[in-house]
């Protein structure tokens, strides 16, 4: 029984201490949580770049694609199918979660980081030109989406159902935004980033970027004062003068992109993924504009017809009708030709230089900014013509020979020339500017549309993700609603 | 009512009976388990203590004296037989196994042997044979129909396909659905990892449960919910596969065993499409167009017309009549030959189990690509090293070496390009890709530019794609494990237990680089619009698993009393898991720059990689304590803790107990009357309370490697050499909690007529709260989803089995039938504040949701609007069918039963077995439907012509809420079917009857293998997934086949490959 005993108390004592070790050792053992594949902090220099992709991908993609749809560049090509909806009109509200998501997940987020750090020194210079970076993001926000989230968004678990602010609301805090960015500009300052910032300014690497930047923001500054032309003349004609005698961009601000896969032109990484197959072809309103000036720009922006020496479009939205010919294509320069692989080297421009001559020169034609509008409307013409490399010929001579009398005439003639200027390169802006103005005057119905006649899309539908996520998500607007400054 | 039956019997088998003096009564009692003589067999005198043992041949000799005329037949293990003699002085007399044998052990949890009767929840046991009749590949797939309560989805049928084993329902939200395998005490890996992008261009890799051999299983307990799994605490909670594998046990003082068992198995593809046989190649009713791939042409017509593409100004000639069987021709039969052999043996103190196994299948692709080669070797051991202690090992290595097929709409899909062949294009006779009609390049024009020939212009030969696209797989897996148990006391043992699960799964994808126009000289295709072009790509993946587990137990037990007994364990428990990952391939866009060269150095830019290395410990503290009073009351309370280290510190530690108990109420009634028909009775009840933790890494918020993923082409970083990061779209939880489900559990096994006829039944509740979950929020958020505790599922219902022998005669005829029966309804109780839905998968327009207030998995898209009536309302603007202004509830994956039946019919050396099961009421959503639709080869798009036409039986609201009958707006179909249909009507009724099992064995008498060196000898032909009956609007798919594999996306048919019905032939012998 003794020796049973002593059997008794070995085990039990053994299993024990054997228990007591292993619960003891327990916490170092599990402590195996932190992640290594992923760090928690990483430096600002390496945010900063990802934003702005992010934001170039959806100028240069997804709106891109809507406005150049919208904005009658381009059409459906009735071999394909991929953006039938677009010229039906009839987008679902799911097709926007995509952009929605990038500018709000990808861009705003990390431009929020950025700014945080503006106090250190180091940083500041990042941090202007995340100010900067935010007032353009808003603006492709709002005047897609008109109200959206602004003051509770990106807030993260702080506010999981951020409020939408009004448009007006946004416009006044892109204003702040532009002015917080450019107080934060020294263009002297040792900490200015290099490659890291993927904005350039043309194409000459010497320039002095912070400089540049300032005139980013007053150009930016300008567009987004114009923009509110229509809806609120005396703050849109205060904020302008205000720019009096402020340096404009006088150079492409854009982003280049190589042939390296992952770091295409985003419109053309998306032709490649859908197997290149070419969904977009000329539209005949643009086409046909543009041939009734003889703009040497034409077979610059589309290619030839096959076997033809001119530039054949369809009509806008007629997918359903097989033409017996082979219309037309966008060509590389915009990034758009599917199947000629130097598309992958068209920049997205986030403001051209052409861009800038012609909002300084509406600004000047309105008597908000001085100058001479007709100098300035020239000027814009020949950016384009030199951004492309393209002899004009007599084409400007000619253009600006007709340059009209009267404000609303000026105003019609420098919008519908920075249309054509932003053919298939800056779709959206070019659409939003026809929100605004109502120029150029020769856009048809898409022979798709579902809406009634006379009606166009005038913004972008609400993402799916927000309708269904956001619990003060204030309400579905169909396509045919206008934004607050879309009064005209 | 046991009269009753007795004398039915006597009726239908005894012819009469004769007189006779005291005489000798001689014959021979054989087993009818193996035909083998029974030794030590009782023969007695009914009535009386006279009788013999049977000798070692079996045989017996006995005097029985007059006016005695029923003799009793006796053996351990065995039912009894009473035999009424007849004019034959010689009675043979074969025994049948007890099968509901009241002193069963079953193998519960932590590989713990207990008395069946002393559990107080559902733990039903299937043997060897009731899962190798009928040859499924699948260790998985061979337990449908048989267990109720189990639904297990069964895909493809093939050997490298998915199967998925819910039991009792889905009661997680985002987490792991299935049961845990076990395998010998320890708990294996059942990961299923697809594939392919996604689900929508999948490739089935199959899951790793299935590396298990069903021929080395001995049995499988299943262990229902939470109570019988609450020892393996949290990854239990979905209930468990308790899976014993064979050992050299009872073999004690008998020669070794040499078993080779040898199958040939054929596979057809059991359920294609229906297509409609009166429209061919071309568009709206009159055209034809020779590149489409619409079959909305003109009605044929029986005459000459060109097809496809003119080379050198020649077009090739057909009658334009419909191909009937263009898409069953394109497969063949496919072969697949299964080897086994096992040795097992046993010395006086030892025992081992040594088996080999090569399975080698060409599956029905036409061609040998699609090939599937899987080898395992298992060594099972045990000696007994001193009195006091034993130890045994488990070690079993397989292999597998495949190339699979992808599904979906990815650009390697082959079936998806099969079923979109116009009805008039002869697709089974379009294999010789050297012909220049039927090629992918290969022709080249005057410039050098390579062509192609095949008719196609919007789809690819898949004879191209069989040939040229390759996804290959090779898996090395080693499980295993060794126990030490000391027993230094009577009543006192220690089990030591080690297990390790170490895999690693290694990928290649291999496709072809190519850009083809087409060769046409005639003009009808564009040779910009219509090129076949591709970049290209490489690709290997890496899933490499460690997972090591260790468990101690001490156990005491004590019988206090004759009637009072207990035993106590105390245990604990380690697992370390280990996962790593890594993903290559060449450039994502850009693809690779030499065509037909397979490697990452022919990346064209940069190779994309993803890595992630992810550990996981826990350790648990576990306690079981039972008691038993008499052979009647039985209570048995576990509790353990665990402590993860995937949750914060603070949270770590969680604790949870279950107490269950079983009430052997027949015990109270053996000396009534009740007992002759009511024989054995138990009640049982559970309670249990099961926790779980987290995946790794979810408290924290991290920062990606940038990559905006456009949609279809992305913006990737390092962005021309300068590197960037984001911050990641998920927040973290520093304050998540363990999950907790909560079950109970009644039910009862009642079994009647001396157990001749059984019944299990249960009814359970279980309900799962605090789900951890990664909930998405709005993108305004700046953020796209967050980790919270939330989210509540109930899965409650009942399951009852049946099990019954109608027939059975001492000549050896058996006749068993059994039955399952389950229901169980779910529900989605809560998600999340604010939150009413999770994705589970799907598509943009179609998604498979837990919504709250619905079933777990519930399908949501939008459809068609219908009036009160159920009339479809008409627009006015189109003559078709106004839509529903958002997505709408469409039903759920979950059947609202399912059922099976079948039956065991024995006699002498024959053995017939069948089995039907169905599932019903469940809904799936079919891709193959849809592009069928789209293209115009379903026979909905054909039924009632293709003229515009009024939509039968349809309404117009003329006033909100007021419709009148439609008599005047008209559609097209093709109008209808290529551009308005909604992703709802995709969505169908997946219902269905399923011949899942049917085999026919032959085992030679013992006599005719004398002379032979083999003990045992048996012939078989088999077949599995023989037949399927669907609802009558399902002419499209078997609705188990699966695009997500095992993942919680079900339902999900996204043109995934059609399922196969398998048969064939299996010998097996023993010497």
């Amino acid at each position: 029984m003794k020796i049973k005993n002593r059997y008794i108390t070995k085990s039990v004592a053994g299993v024990l201490v054997a228990l007591a070790l292993s619960v003891t050792g327990c916490k170092k053992f599990l402590d195996v949580n932190d992640n290594p594949n992923l760090p928690e902090e990483v430096d600002v220099p390496l945010i900063l770049p990802s934003a702005q992709a992010a934001i170039a991908h959806v100028v240069g993609n997804q709106f891109q694609i809507y406005g150049s749809i919208w904005g009658q560049y381009w059409t459906q090509s009735p071999f394909s199918s991929q953006y039938k909806v677009i010229d039906q009109y009839q987008p679902s509200s799911s097709s926007f979660d995509r952009p929605w998501g990038i500018l709000y997940n990808d861009a705003l987020e990390d431009l929020q980081i950025v700014i945080s750090y503006k106090d250190q020194e180091k940083y500041k210079q990042y941090a202007a030109i995340a100010y900067l970076m935010k007032a353009y993001n808003f603006q492709l926000i709002t005047d897609a989406f008109g109200d959206a989230p602004l003051k509770e968004a990106a807030l993260g678990d702080e506010n999981l159902n951020p409020r939408y602010d009004s448009q007006q609301e946004i416009y006044d805090s892109i204003f702040s935004f532009i002015d917080q960015g450019l107080a934060l500009i020294d263009p002297s300052s040792a900490f200015a980033p290099g490659d890291e910032d993927l904005v350039a300014f043309g194409d000459d690497d010497d320039t002095n970027k912070m400089e540049e930047w300032a005139a980013f923001g007053n150009t930016l500054k300008l567009r987004a004062y114009l923009r509110l032309s229509e809806v609120d003349e005396a703050k849109a004609m205060a904020g302008i003068a205000a720019l009096a005698g402020k340096p404009f961009l006088t150079q492409d601000a854009k982003i280049k992109y190589t042939a390296t896969g992952g770091n295409q032109n985003p419109l053309h990484a998306e032709m490649v993924g859908l197997g290149r197959t070419q969904n977009l072809v000329a539209s005949a309103t643009t086409v046909d504009a543009m041939k009734a000036l003889d703009d040497p720009r034409l077979p610059v922006f589309y290619n030839l017809a096959a076997d033809t020496n001119i530039v054949l479009p369809i009509p806008q939205g007629s997918f359903n009708t097989t033409p017996d010919f082979e219309p037309s294509i966008p060509s590389y320069v915009v990034g758009a030709h599917a199947r000629n692989s130097n598309s992958a080297l068209a920049p997205v421009k986030l403001i051209s230089a052409a861009e800038s001559y012609f909002l300084q020169a509406e600004a000047a034609a309105r008597g908000w900014l001085p100058g001479n509008a007709q100098e300035l409307y020239e000027q814009g013409i020949t950016a384009s013509f030199t951004s492309y490399d393209i002899d004009p010929g007599t084409y400007i001579t000619d253009v600006v020979a007709q340059w009209p009398a009267g404000t609303e005439a000026q105003i019609e003639a420098i919008i519908t020339q920075k249309y054509f200027a932003m053919c298939g390169n800056q779709g959206f802006e070019a659409w939003t500017e026809w929100r605004r103005t109502g120029f150029p005057s020769f856009f048809v119905r898409s022979e798709a549309s579902v809406l009634g006649a006379g009606l166009f899309p005038v913004r972008m539908l609400y993402p799916n993700t927000e309708l269904t996520r956001n619990s003060n998500f204030p309400g579905v607007k169909t396509i045919t609603e206008r934004v607050w400054w879309d009064v005209k | 009512m046991r009269k009753g039956l007795f004398l039915l019997l006597s009726v239908l088998f005894l012819v009469g009976q004769a007189f006779a003096q005291s005489r000798t009564i001689k014959g021979k009692v054989t087993s009818a388990d193996d035909g083998q003589p029974v030794i030590g067999a009782t023969v007695l005198i009914k009535g009386t203590s006279t009788g013999v043992v049977t000798n070692p041949d079996g045989e017996y000799t006995l005097q029985v004296p007059e006016g005695s005329n029923t003799l009793v037949f006796r053996s351990i293990g065995m039912q009894d037989q009473e035999v009424t003699l007849k004019g034959s002085n010689t009675v043979n007399v074969v025994l049948h196994p007890d099968v509901t044998n009241l002193t069963e052990t079953v193998v519960t949890a932590n590989a713990i042997r207990r008395d069946k009767s002393s559990l107080g929840y559902a733990a039903p046991t299937l043997k060897t044979e009731d899962l190798t009749k009928a040859q499924v590949s699948s260790p998985l797939n061979a337990l449908a129909g048989k267990v109720a309560g189990v639904n297990i989805s069964s895909s493809a049928f093939a050997p490298n396909s998915s199967s998925r084993i819910v039991i009792r329902g889905g009661s997680s939200i985002a987490g792991n659905n299935q049961a845990l395998l076990v395998v010998d005490g320890i708990p294996i890996d059942n990961s299923s990892i697809i594939g392919g992008d996604d689900s929508r261009s999948s490739i089935d890799f199959g899951n790793r449960g299935n590396d298990i051999n069903p021929e080395d299983i001995e049995s499988v307990t299943v262990l229902k919910g939470p109570a019988a799994a609450a020892l393996y605490g949290s990854r239990a909670s979905n209930g468990a596969l308790i899976i014993t594998t064979k050992s050299g046990k009872g073999r004690q003082g008998k020669k070794n065993e040499v078993t080779v068992n040898s199958s040939v198995t054929f596979s057809n593809v059991l359920k294609l499409p229906e297509f409609q046989n009166e429209y061919g190649e071309g568009y709206n009713n009159s055209v034809i167009d020779p590149k489409e791939n619409w079959s909305w042409g003109p009605a044929f017509d029986g005459e000459m017309k060109e097809w496809g593409q003119s080379i050198n100004g020649v077009r090739l000639q057909k009658p334009y009549v419909a191909q009937p069987d263009n898409v069953k021709n394109f497969f063949e039969t496919g072969a697949m030959f299964n080897n086994n052999v096992s040795l097992s043996g046993a010395g006086e103190k030892t025992t081992y189990y040594l088996s080999l196994n090569s399975l080698n299948s060409d599956g029905v692709m036409p061609g040998n690509y699609d090939k599937y080669n899987k080898y395992g070797v298992r060594f099972n051991g045990s000696a007994e090293l001193s009195n006091k202690i034993s130890t045994s090992i488990s070690v079993n290595y397989s292999k597998v070496n495949s190339n699979l097929v992808q599904g979906g709409q990815g650009e390697g899909s082959v079936y998806d390009n099969v079923i979109q062949t116009p009805r008039d294009i002869p697709l089974d006779k379009m294999g010789d890709l050297n012909n220049p009609y039927y090629s992918m390049g290969g022709i080249f024009d005057e410039n050098g530019t390579e062509q192609y020939g095949y008719y196609g212009a919007y789809t690819i030969s898949p004879y191209y794609i069989l040939k040229n696209y390759r996804n290959e797989n090779d898996v090395d897996r080693v499980t295993g494990n060794f126990t030490i148990t000391y027993k230094p006391l009577e009543w006192l043992d220690v089990v030591e237990r080690v297990g390790a699960d170490i895999y690693s799964d290694r990928r290649a994808y291999k496709y072809p680089k190519f850009n083809f126009v087409p060769a046409d000289d005639a003009g009808n295709y564009s040779k910009s619009g219509n090129v076949h072009s591709s970049n290209g790509k490489y690709g290997e993946d890496q899933f490499n698993l460690t997972e090591m587990v260790h468990d101690l137990m001490v156990t005491a037990r004590k019988e206090f009393n004759p009637d009072f007994g207990a035993s106590l364990m105390v245990g604990h428990n380690v697992r370390i898991r280990n996962f790593n990952t890594l993903q290559t391939q060449t450039n994502r866009s850009t693809g690779l720059v030499v065509p037909g060269w397979y490697n990452l150095d022919n990346s064209d830019g940069p190779v994309y990689t993803f890595n992630e290395r992810t550990t996981r410990r826990l350790v648990g503290l576990y306690a079981d304590l039972n008691l038993h009073y008499k052979q009647m009351l039985y209570l048995g309370v576990t509790a353990r803790n665990d402590w993860s280290s995937t949750l914060p510190a603070a949270n770590r530690s969680f604790f949870y107990p279950s107490v269950n108990g079983s009430f052997i109420f027949t015990e109270l009634l053996q000396n009534s009357s009740i007992s002759n028909i009511l024989n054995y009775g138990k009640l049982r009840a559970s309670w249990a309370q099961v926790g779980n933790d987290a995946n790794p890494y979810l408290l924290a918020t991290y920062f990606n490697k940038t990559d905006i993923a456009g949609g279809f082409g992305n913006t990737t970083f390092p962005f021309n050499g300068v590197p960037g990061f984001t911050k990641g779209n998920r927040i973290g939880n520093a304050d998540l909690k363990p999950e907790i489900t909560t079950a109970y559990e009644v039910g009862t096994e009642l079994n009647f007529f001396n157990n001749r006829l059984s019944l299990d039944f249960s009814y359970y509740n279980n309900r799962s709260k605090d789900q951890i979950l990664n909930v998405p929020i709005a993108p305004g958020t700046g953020y796209s989803s967050k980790v919270l505790n939330t989210g509540e599922v109930e899965n409650k219902g009942i399951e009852l089995g049946l099990r019954g022998t109608p027939i059975r005669t001492a000549s050896g005829l058996t006749v068993e039938l059994y039955g399952t029966y389950t229901k169980n309804d779910n529900e989605v109780i809560d998600i999340a504040g604010g939150v009413d839905q999770v994705v589970l998968g799907g598509v943009g327009g179609m998604s498979i949701v837990a919504a709250k207030g619905k079933p777990y998995g519930t399908f949501y898209a939008q459809d068609i609007v219908r009036d009160p009536q159920g009339r479809v309302v008409i627009s006015a603007a189109d003559g078709m069918p106004v839509l529903t202004s958002t997505a709408v509830y469409l039903g759920s994956y979950n059947p609202d039963y399912m059922a099976s039946l079948g039956a065991n019919i024995s006699y002498k050396g024959f053995n017939f077995g069948i089995l039907f099961d169905t599932k019903q009421g469940n809904e799936f959503y079919s891709r193959t439907k849809d592009i069928m639709d789209f293209v115009g080869t379903a026979p909905e798009t054909a039924a009632g012509g293709r003229d515009a036409r009024i939509w039968e039986n349809s309404v117009v609201e003329i006033e909100p809420g007021k419709y009148v009958e439609n008599t005047e707006y008209t559609y097209y179909p093709q109008n209808w079917f290529t551009g308005k249909i909604p992703s709802g009507q995709h969505v169908i009724d997946g219902s269905y009857v399923r011949l899942r099992e049917a085999s026919l064995s032959y085992r030679l008498p013992a006599h005719l293998l004398k002379r032979t060196p083999f003990g045992s000898a048996s012939i078989g032909i088999f077949g599995n997934n023989l037949a399927l009956w669907t609802a009558s609007e399902n002419v499209y798919a078997d609705p188990e086949v699966n695009s997500g594999g095992a993942s919680n996306e079900q339902g999900f048919d996204f043109t995934a490959q059609p399922s196969l019905r398998n048969y064939g032939v299996n010998l097996r012998i023993t010497f």
